[in-house]
């Protein structure tokens, strides 16, 4: 890859933490027995590098659960836009590649302001998975185990060093203000790197084929039962559309604090409930689970490609660890595709 | 942003989650992975748990009522009023006509002061909570069964049983994570067998659904054992070395062959013989049930008898089997443990025995009261009789979910002084004399013990909102006023107390809780690991004890008058008196009105469409709900959820009480239903 | 295409300057916002009333003819049985307008038909005006409206102007009252009224779901094109603006591709669900 640069890994806490000077750091960290979680570092040591690629997204830093989005108080508007700024570590690829369509969506059209300003007063390192998980399939999606474009920065971890690459402006900003802790690799760095790299590639166990499942919805229009049959085991737990790092559908509400002041806010909403497309007069046009799940799957593999070009699904398995019921996508890929409309 | 590792607030299933924090707002939630009880996944309701958190309606400061409607007051000032007039009533009237009502979503360390302030501050062992009103048939029905009233396994054994019968849970709606591992393992191939009236969720994943009668269990469970007794399926050596007064029960059961069976409750002979022989005969069988089982008057009874069926099949003491009740509260099991009963110490050491309250006397330098005492409905009827002249009640919503709801609202209107703790304003605190406001879960450090008796620790995420304090800060300070002061710092202190005075939570201390998945008790020592199934070499008093039970048919059958039955239980989407879920605009949305299930051919006979309103009277009252018309619910049964107050179905139900464990008959009153035009 | 509004969440005031009540569940608002803003035949608003929620209403007025809005409202939920209560000099916030607009320009030279069911006369009216102010660009104009009963045809002065300004009208009721003398049944039933030449012809509907599923069939059916067909479709929005998800139906947004869908568009990614 041209213009990478190499960072020894002894050097990586001192590079980090004259960044926390200039911004809040936010990082994987241990949570004791529990797992790992992204959030603000406090010690730069505790940092772990060695986390599973899919500890929750670090969508909720751009659009959080819940966001306020203006204050009201005696008729004059409070307009509450977050712009810290903060470097997210420790991303992955998928992490990455919703992120560029995440981008793309809240910023054609109307641009959703909440968003953007979170958006562009973030910068991302991300590291190239060496070891996916048994659910990751991004192999498939061209959004991982590494990225050629569309990033920050992105970390390949050869053993005692980094191969740094950088993509955007913004990520090759930040190499230049610590130039000194860089240098050029080696040819065996490189060497080891592709080795890396072909091993992670080799080593997914989920082979799984999002094209040839759109095919055959264009082409069959999978009927109703199969949704139904697949509905039943839906907790309606709202699960896979809060962990997918694509899903982006929110609810508005105000918090009345008193006559004329309170505050206006968005919560993540999920398709999934049959209350999401309620019209008022009582009537509930999606009450049955296998139409809305249905419908999230459509809007995955055809709307989504169809609108953007690019798949709704960018691989991370998320929604397989989090579905109470094992309803996820590469099951239901893997379903559409063998034509599997038997019981499970 | 932080993320803060905590327990959900709303059910018994305990799953691990993280609050996200941002700039002091809460701001979202995310599983915990790997979770022994939720795996990385969470319901609903555990996914939008933070939404009431910050809800303006929250208890901002306390409220003093004066000439009919509340003013705000300061701390001092309230709790000197409190301490006065409790200290008054104590003179004049004597400790018992004080009556305290502990909170089942509280946790450990507050149940124990609570229950400590009732005895050695006030000087009366009138303290009991909602488990009263839910499993308290468990605690008693257990304790002499096995001797222990507890979940004998583990959650995450569950996926790798071979049979599950679920008896009395609507399990994926009310336990979704456990819920979960039932369908994982029917997904490896275990055998499913529901038994429940109404065609629940679980019950479309099951085997075999039997569809009993309500009220009808002892009579189904008898058969189902009367069955494997003649087809010499009891597991003899194990009956022999472990359990007693197995003759007498014998004899009990034969007088209830399947087909005398089949006539009571609906069930067919055929089936009930399918279910003993499965059961019998899959090595790992594990036993579920909830409030079908417990909430008749009959609870005690029912529950024995799943104690005998686990017991003469062999099914408990070892991993993958058990008979495990599903508690409803998050803490319900925790308050239970920590002795906020009437009759118990933390522990489920007895109140009657003096060695024990000899220790207890020592370790708080106070003398204790003797005789056990009431039991809340009880309680209830002691306040309109005037003999319980004050009550204070924590975390609590009797005016909605007792029996009879009305009966509570004139119990609670007759007292001299009424004191409410809670974080809302909710139908209880509204006839209160003072409401102190208390904080939420995710504003105070303490530990929860889940329905597996895992015993998790919670932590603050958030100051508390507005001037609200925890729990255990409020009743410390209460009880500085009065004479004995409780005198804690942290919670931690309180835990170390209840360690050493409690044998089963021997071993358990905050700092072996910090950040990892809990420990379940028995832990009798700051080394051992937890206990994740009990009865291992032997039961908890020893022996087994074998308990003869017969039928006996509901309290309240329908009539002329009253033709239909009515059942009432919780939904997916919303969780008891509501004071939180319908504060959360997700939940709000997806079950906006109280909905009654009736079966289609009960709404033609009384042209009924669906969603049309209709009233729903029995002896004590009478409410207006809409119609859903459904085939989950049989003929001659309608069922109708307890979460809205503008529908508080509990105005109808029926106040008989199971008489050994005082538990209310909410699955079964009689009731008439007619439209309204 | 970005566009200019600044703060696309944050509604902006606006006043109640009048109200008129035409029906006992439907009221017409004439509102003032503090900014004013250009707007299109077609485009909605998210009317904001603080602390009981926002709904997208259809702007009835037309742009310039007044300095305020016309916006007309049916009590049917939360949120409208709440402006139902408002009284002049309220306030309101307004955000927009969004939308997509009537292509009224593909129709000029052409025959135009104008198919209303109850309410569905209220996002049709600023098309009608503007057509019938430039009448000379187009060839035959024709309006159907059919409603419940008498009591219920909404602007009767409006349709007198436009009769008299050459507009063929045919107006009928489900269910007559005693002084009603005029047609009786469904539109479908009169689509041929209007002597147009249909192959040609532009078609505007608006009504229920249902009525524009059977009148766009019946017109289709006597030869117009199903890309000549338009309708505005309704459904629940919370921002308008294309995020949240809620109108989001196979494939496109009510709001940001919509409102206005031409009949060979609905069928092809079957938006009556």
């Amino acid at each position: 890859m041209r213009n990478s640069l190499v960072l020894d890994k002894n050097y990586l806490s001192y590079w980090l933490r004259q960044i926390r000077q200039k911004m809040s750091l936010i990082a994987p960290i241990r949570v004791g027995n529990l797992g790992v979680v992204l959030k603000t570092v406090e010690n730069i040591h505790e940092i772990e590098l060695n986390c599973p690629a899919s500890i929750p997204s670090a969508k909720e830093f751009l659009f959080p659960q819940k966001e306020d989005m203006f204050r009201l108080s005696e008729g004059t508007v409070d307009i509450l836009r977050n712009d810290t700024k903060r470097l997210i570590f420790g991303v992955r690829s998928c992490d990455i590649s919703a992120i560029a369509l995440l981008d793309r969506f809240f910023g054609e059209n109307f641009v959703d302001d909440y968003y953007m300003s979170r958006r562009v007063n973030t910068i991302f390192i991300s590291i190239v998975c060496n070891n996916p998980e048994p659910t990751c399939f991004c192999l498939g999606l061209g959004t991982g185990p590494f990225l050629k474009s569309n990033f920050d920065i992105q970390l390949t971890d050869i053993g005692d060093r980094y191969i740094v690459e950088t993509y955007s402006k913004k990520g090759s900003d930040l190499i230049k203000d610590y130039y000194y802790l860089f240098s050029k690799p080696k040819k065996s760095d490189y060497e080891t790197q592709y080795e890396i790299l072909l091993s992670s590639q080799a080593s997914f166990e989920k082979r799984i084929n999002l094209e040839n499942a759109r095919q055959k919805i264009l082409i069959e229009r999978i009927s109703d039962p199969f949704w139904d049959w697949i509905g039943r085991r839906c907790f309606e737990c709202g699960g896979c559309v809060y962990e997918c790092p694509l899903c982006t559908c929110f609810n508005v509400l105000d918090r009345v604090k008193s006559e004329g002041s309170g505050t206006r806010f968005r919560i993540w909403d999920a398709c999934m409930f049959k209350g999401f497309t309620k019209i008022a007069g009582n009537i509930w046009p999606a009450e049955k689970k296998g139409t809305r799940i249905k419908q999230w799957y459509f809007h995955k593999l055809l709307y989504y490609p169809d609108h953007f070009g690019k798949f709704g699904c960018v691989g991370c398995g998320r929604c397989t660890i989090t579905c109470p019921g094992h309803i996820d996508m590469a099951t239901i890929v893997y379903k559409i595709d063998i034509g599997d409309k038997r019981r499970r | 942003m932080d993320k803060i590792p905590t327990v959900c607030p709303y059910c018994g299933c305990g799953c691990g989650l993280y609050l996200c924090v941002e700039n002091d707002n809460i701001i979202g939630v995310s599983p915990v992975r790997n979770h022994p009880v939720n795996n990385s996944s969470l319901c609903v309701k555990g996914w939008n748990c933070f939404e009431f958190i910050q809800h303006p309606d929250r208890l901002r400061y306390p409220l003093i009522k004066e000439g009919g409607s509340f003013r705000q007051a300061s701390w001092d000032e309230a709790l000197k009023l409190i301490a006065a007039r409790f200290s008054r009533i104590k003179e004049s009237s004597g400790s018992d006509s004080i009556g305290i009502v502990s909170s089942a979503k509280c946790t450990n360390e507050e149940n124990y002061l609570m229950m400590k302030f009732a005895r050695a501050v006030i000087g009366t062992n009138n303290i009991d909570h909602c488990a009263r009103l839910c499993h308290s048939s468990t605690v008693g029905g257990l304790a002499a069964a096995f001797g222990s009233g507890a979940m004998t396994n583990s959650i995450n054994e569950i996926a790798y049983a071979r049979l599950l019968f679920v008896i009395g849970s609507n399990t994926t709606e009310q336990h979704p994570m456990i819920g979960m591992h039932m369908l994982d393992a029917v997904d490896k191939g275990a055998i499913l067998i529901v038994a429940d009236p109404r065609r629940t969720q679980i019950a479309e994943f099951a085997h075999t659904h039997l569809r009993h009668r309500p009220g009808t269990d002892v009579a189904l469970l008898n058969s189902i054992m009367n069955v494997m007794i003649r087809e010499g399926l009891v597991d003899i050596p194990f009956v022999k070395r472990r359990t007693e007064n197995f003759d007498s029960f014998k004899d009990t059961v034969m007088k209830y062959p399947p087909e005398v069976a089949e006539r009571i409750t609906g069930v067919s002979a055929e089936d009930i013989k399918k279910v003993a022989r499965v059961y019998a005969t899959e090595k790992r069988s594990m036993l579920f049930y909830s409030m079908g089982i417990t909430q008749h008057i009959t609870g005690v009874d029912n529950v024995c008898a799943c104690a005998n069926l686990a017991m003469l099949t062999a099914h408990i003491g070892l991993p993958m089997t058990g008979l495990n009740p599903l508690r409803g509260q998050n803490n319900v099991q925790g308050a239970c443990d920590m002795g906020a009963l009437p009759d118990l110490y933390s522990g489920y050491q007895k109140v009657a025995d003096p060695k024990l309250r000899k220790k207890f006397e020592m370790a708080w330098r106070v003398k204790l009261p003797s005789t056990p005492g009431l039991t809340l409905i009880e309680m209830f009827d002691s306040a309109l009789k005037n003999d319980i002249q004050a009550m204070y009640i924590m975390g609590e919503n009797p005016v909605i979910s007792n029996p009879d709801a009305s009966h509570a609202w004139d119990a609670l209107k007759s007292l001299d002084f009424l004191v409410v703790q809670d974080t809302f304003l909710s139908d209880t605190a509204e006839l209160a004399d003072i409401v102190l406001p208390a904080a939420t879960f995710a504003e105070k450090d303490g530990t929860f013990t889940n329905t597996e008796r895992r015993v998790q620790k919670i932590k603050a995420a958030i100051k508390p909102f507005g001037e609200s304090k925890p729990d255990w800060e409020i009743i410390c300070a209460l009880s500085r006023e009065m004479v004995y002061d409780l005198n804690y710092r942290a919670t931690h202190e309180i835990m170390e107390e209840i360690a050493l005075l409690t044998p089963i939570y021997r071993g358990i201390l905050h700092h072996r809780l910090d950040n990892n998945y809990g420990l379940q008790w028995p832990c009798p020592d700051v080394t051992h690991p937890g206990t994740p199934f009990l009865h291992r070499m032997k039961f908890a008093k020893g022996l087994g004890t074998f308990m003869p039970v017969t039928f006996v048919p509901p309290a309240e059958i329908p009539d002329k008058k009253f033709p239909f039955i009515l059942t009432t239980g919780r939904t997916y989407f919303h969780y008891h008196t509501g004071t939180m879920c319908r504060r959360t605009s997700t939940l709000e949305r997806e079950y906006p009105e109280c909905l009654m299930e009736i079966n289609p051919r009960d709404a033609d006979s009384l042209r009924i469409k669906n969603m049309d309103k209709v009233r729903v009277s029995s002896k004590r009252g009478t409410i207006i709900v809409s119609a859903y018309v459904t085939e989950r619910t049989p003929e001659g049964i309608v069922f109708i959820p307890f979460h809205f107050k503008e529908a508080a179905v509990n105005l109808l139900t029926n106040p008989a009480l199971d008489p050994s464990a005082k538990i209310p008959e909410y699955k079964v009153c009689a009731v008439n239903i007619e439209p309204v035009k | 295409m970005k566009t200019k509004i600044k703060g696309i969440y944050i509604p902006s005031k606006a006043e109640i300057v009048e109200i008129l009540d035409m029906t006992p569940v439907i009221k017409l608002f004439k509102i003032k916002p503090k900014r004013q803003f250009r707007y299109k035949p077609g485009q909605f608003v998210m009317v904001s009333l603080w602390g009981v929620g926002e709904v997208p209403i259809s702007i009835t007025s037309t742009h310039g003819l007044h300095e305020y809005i016309e916006l007309c409202i049916r009590r049917v939920g939360h949120v409208t049985s709440a402006t139902n209560l408002l009284k002049p000099s309220a306030k309101i916030g307004i955000r927009g307008p969004f939308g997509n607009t009537f292509p009224m320009k593909n129709a000029r030279g052409k025959d135009v038909l104008f198919v209303a069911g109850g309410l569905g006369i209220v996002p049709l009216r600023p098309l009608i005006t503007s057509i019938i102010n430039e009448k000379n660009n187009f060839k035959r104009i024709a309006l159907i409206y059919g409603s419940c009963n008498p009591t219920e045809i909404l602007f009767k002065d409006d349709i007198n102007i436009w009769q008299k300004k050459g507009m063929h009208i045919t107006l009928t009721v489900e269910r007559k009252d005693k002084g009603w003398k005029g047609n009786i049944g469904l539109v479908t039933e009169y689509l041929k009224r209007p002597k147009l030449s249909f192959r040609n012809a532009y078609a505007f509907i608006c009504g229920p779901p249902i009525m524009i599923k059977a009148t766009s069939n019946g017109l289709s059916l006597i030869g117009m094109h199903e890309d000549n067909i338009f309708t505005t479709l309704e459904a629940h929005m919370k921002c308008g603006v294309g995020k949240c998800g809620h109108c989001y139906v196979d494939g496109k947004y009510i709001c940001t591709d919509g409102p206005i869908f031409s009949y060979a568009e609905i069928k092809k990614h079957s938006l009556f669900d």
